[in-house]
C-alpha cells in the first residue's frame, strides 16, 4: 500500500486555482522529492497533505487513512515541517519540544528520551537551553526538523527542508536524511534540482498546479540523455516503400530503442522515434541525412520528451537544457 | 479532546512567561484594591448597615469599579490566543499535530480562565478583611463569586472568539472590547427605557443587574443560562472558525 496516494486534488483560492486535479502516489519507504518553482503549489499541496488546509476536491490517504474522514488517525503518522518554521519565541528549545512531544502523544516516561534523540540527530543539543526568540534562520530551521522527528512517525513531509543553510549544514542534512530513510518514508519539496538528483529515489514534479512529471530519478535521468522524435515523413518513391521496410530499418539502428508508426495520412507517415539511453544529440543529425539519403521525404522532425532539466528550465523560466 | 492539556500548559506558560498575564493581573488588583478602600472609607464613617448592603454587596453590587477593569483586561488577556498564532504561523504547526479543533479551542480559553481566576483569588484577602471587621453571609460572598465567575466567562469566550475572527491582537481586542461593552449598555437599558419588552430583555441581560441580585445571595438560574449561553455560543463558533480556516489560507 502506498504512504501517500493523491487523486485528482484541487485546491482553489478564490479566483486562483492552485492545484488542478493533481494525481501521484508515494510508496512506503522511498524518498521522494516533490519538484517546482516557486509558486508552482509545492507548498500547497504539502499543507493539504499534512491535514492543515482542507482540498477543494480530490481525494488524499495518507498512510492508509482518508484526510477527509480520518485526518487525526494520519496526522498521528506524519512528522510535518512547515516551509518557514513558525517556532514559539518566548519559548526554550527543549521546553518547545517537549511540548511538541506530548502534543503528538509521546508518553511522559518516552519524552525526555525522545526530545534527547530528536536533537542529537539534528545538532542542537548544544543550544536546547537557548530561547527561541534567539536562535538564527538555521537553528530554527533544524527546531522545525528536530520537531517533525518526535515519536518516530513513518512518514516525514519537509517543506524545503535546507533553506536558510549554508553548504555545510545542508551536507549534514541530507546526511540526516540518508539515516532517516531506512526507518521513514520522506517526502520532502524543493525548488533545486541538484537537491533532488543528490538524496531523493523519485520525483514528482509539478508546475502551475500540474503535474508534469513523475517517476524514479534515474528513470528521469535516461529521459534527459535520450529523447523521443516525432518524423513526419513520405517514403512514396524512396527505398523505404513498401510494408514493414522503414520500420524495419528503423529497428536495426544501434541509437534507436523504438520506433512505431502513429499515423497515416494518405502517403504522409508520422513516427515516433525513441533514442537509446545514453545516445548524442548527433543521433538524430545521422538518422534524419540517412533517411535522406534513401529518398525519403522529411516533413518534419519534432522532439516529443523532456528531460527532467528541460521541463524544470520550461517551469522555471530558466534556458539551461537542450532545446 | 487530544491535545487539550498540553495545549492548555502552554498556553499557562505563554502567559505567565511573557508579561502579560502579570501586567493584567496587576492592573486589576491596582484597581480592585482603590475600589475596596473607597468601600471600605465610605462604611468606616457611615454608621448605618442595612440588611443587604453590607461592604460585599457595594463591592460586588453596586459600584462602577467592578466592571471597568473587566470590560478592559478580559479582551487583553484573550486577544492574542488566536490572532497571534495566526500572524506569527504558529497555527500550522498546532493545526498538523494531532489534536482536535475542540481541544485546540478548550485548552487555550481554560488558560485566560484560569488566570482570571488567578486575577481574582488575591481579593479573597478583602473577604477576610470584612470578615474580621463583623459578621459575614458565606452565601453571599459564594454567589457573588459565583456571578464573578459566570460573567467573566463569559466575556473572555467572546474574547477567544473574536482573536480567532481576526489575524491581529489590537483588532481582536477592540472588537471584543466593543462587544462586552455593548453588552453591559444593553443592560443599562433597564433603566431608560419605557415599560415594554425592550425594557424586559435589557433587564434579562443586565449584568448590573444580575451582579446586584448575586451580591445580595439572590442566585437567578436564569441569569446563569444567559451566562452559560454567552459561554458556549461564542465558544462553538470558534471551534466553527478554526475549522473553517482549513478552507481558506
Amino acid at each position: 500500500m502506498a504512504m501517500i496516494e493523491v487523486e485528482d486534488l484541487w485546491k482553489r483560492y478564490g479566483p486562483v486555482q492552485a492545484l488542478r486535479g493533481i494525481s501521484f502516489e508515494v510508496e512506503r519507504g522511498v524518498l521522494t522529492g516533490f519538484l517546482g518553482p516557486n509558486g508552482a503549489g509545492k507548498s500547497t499541496t504539502l499543507r493539504i497533505l499534512a491535514g492543515f488546509l482542507g482540498a477543494s476536491s480530490g481525494r488524499v490517504r495518507v498512510a492508509g487513512y482518508d484526510l477527509s474522514v480520518e485526518r487525526l488517525e494520519a496526522a498521528r503518522r506524519i512528522g510535518y515541517m512547515p516551509e518557514t518554521s513558525p517556532l514559539y519565541p518566548e519559548m526554550r528549545i527543549d521546553e518547545y519540544l517537549r511540548f511538541r512531544a506530548e502534543l503528538k502523544g509521546v508518553s511522559r516516561a518516552n519524552r525526555t528520551a525522545e526530545v534527547g534523540r530528536a536533537c542529537e540527530l539534528t545538532r542542537i543539543t548544544n543550544r536546547r537551553r537557548m530561547l527561541i526568540r534567539h536562535l538564527s534562520k538555521g537553528y530554527r530551521q533544524r527546531v522545525g526538523l528536530a520537531d517533525a522527528l518526535l515519536g518516530r512517525p513513518p512518514l516525514l513531509i519537509l517543506d524545503e527542508p535546507t533553506v536558510g543553510f549554508d553548504p555545510n549544514q545542508i551536507q549534514q542534512v541530507r546526511t540526516l536524511l540518508d539515516d532517516l530513510r531506512d526507518d521513514h518514508t520522506i517526502f520532502l519539496s524543493t525548488h533545486i534540482l541538484s537537491e533532488v538528483e543528490a538524496t531523493c529515489e523519485q520525483a514528482v514534479v509539478i508546475h502551475e498546479g500540474e503535474v508534469v512529471a513523475s517517476g524514479s530519478i534515474d528513470e528521469l535521468r535516461r529521459r534527459k540523455r535520450s529523447g523521443v522524435l516525432r518524423l513526419t515523413l513520405r517514403c512514396a518513391g524512396s527505398k523505404m516503400h513498401g510494408d514493414g521496410a522503414l520500420g524495419a530499418w528503423l529497428a536495426d539502428r544501434e541509437a534507436i530503442a523504438e520506433a512505431e508508426r502513429v499515423d497515416v495520412d494518405d502517403e504522409l507517415e508520422t513516427w515516433r522515434v525513441a533514442l537509446g539511453p545514453g545516445v548524442e544529440d548527433t543521433a538524430t543529425e545521422s538518422l534524419v541525412a540517412d533517411l535522406v539519403a534513401r529518398g525519403v521525404a522529411i516533413r518534419a522532425v519534432e522532439p516529443v520528451a523532456v528531460s527532467l532539466e528541460q521541463v524544470f528550465a520550461d517551469l522555471t523560466g530558466g534556458t539551461q537544457g537542450e532545446a | 479532546m487530544s491535545g487539550f492539556w498540553p495545549i492548555l500548559k502552554r498556553e499557562l506558560f505563554a502567559l505567565f512567561v511573557t508579561p502579560l498575564a502579570w501586567v493584567v493581573i496587576t492592573g486589576f488588583l491596582f484597581i480592585q484594591g482603590l475600589h475596596f478602600y473607597l468601600v471600605m472609607s465610605h462604611y468606616a464613617v457611615s454608621m448605618e448597615l442595612g440588611a443587604d448592603a453590607g461592604p460585599m454587596q457595594l463591592f460586588f453590587g453596586q459600584t462602577v469599579f467592578l466592571y471597568l477593569p473587566l470590560l478592559l483586561l478580559c479582551p487583553v488577556l484573550t486577544m492574542r490566543l488566536f490572532a497571534e498564532e495566526r500572524r506569527s504561523g504558529t497555527i500550522e504547526s498546532l493545526l498538523t499535530a494531532p489534536v482536535s479543533t475542540p481541544a485546540v479551542v478548550f485548552g487555550k480559553y481554560l488558560a485566560v480562565l484560569v488566570v482570571y481566576l488567578a486575577m481574582w483569588l488575591p481579593t479573597l484577602l478583602y473577604v477576610k478583611i470584612v470578615a474580621g471587621a463583623g459578621h459575614l453571609d458565606g452565601r453571599v460572598v459564594a454567589a457573588s463569586y459565583l456571578a464573578v465567575l459566570a460573567v467573566g466567562a463569559g466575556y473572555l469566550a467572546i474574547g477567544t472568539m473574536t482573536s480567532a475572527l481576526t489575524k491581529s491582537q489590537l483588532s481582536a481586542a477592540i472588537i471584543s472590547a466593543v462587544t462586552i461593552i455593548a453588552l453591559f449598555i444593553l443592560g443599562v437599558g433597564e433603566y431608560v427605557l419605557p415599560e415594554g419588552s425592550a425594557k424586559d430583555l435589557c433587564a434579562y441581560v443586565s449584568v448590573w443587574s444580575q451582579m446586584n441580585d448575586f451580591s445580595r445571595g439572590i442566585v437567578d438560574s436564569r441569569r446563569l443560562w444567559l451566562d452559560l449561553t454567552i459561554i458556549v455560543v461564542p465558544l462553538f463558533v470558534t471551534v466553527r472558525a478554526v475549522e473553517a480556516w482549513r478552507q481558506e489560507l
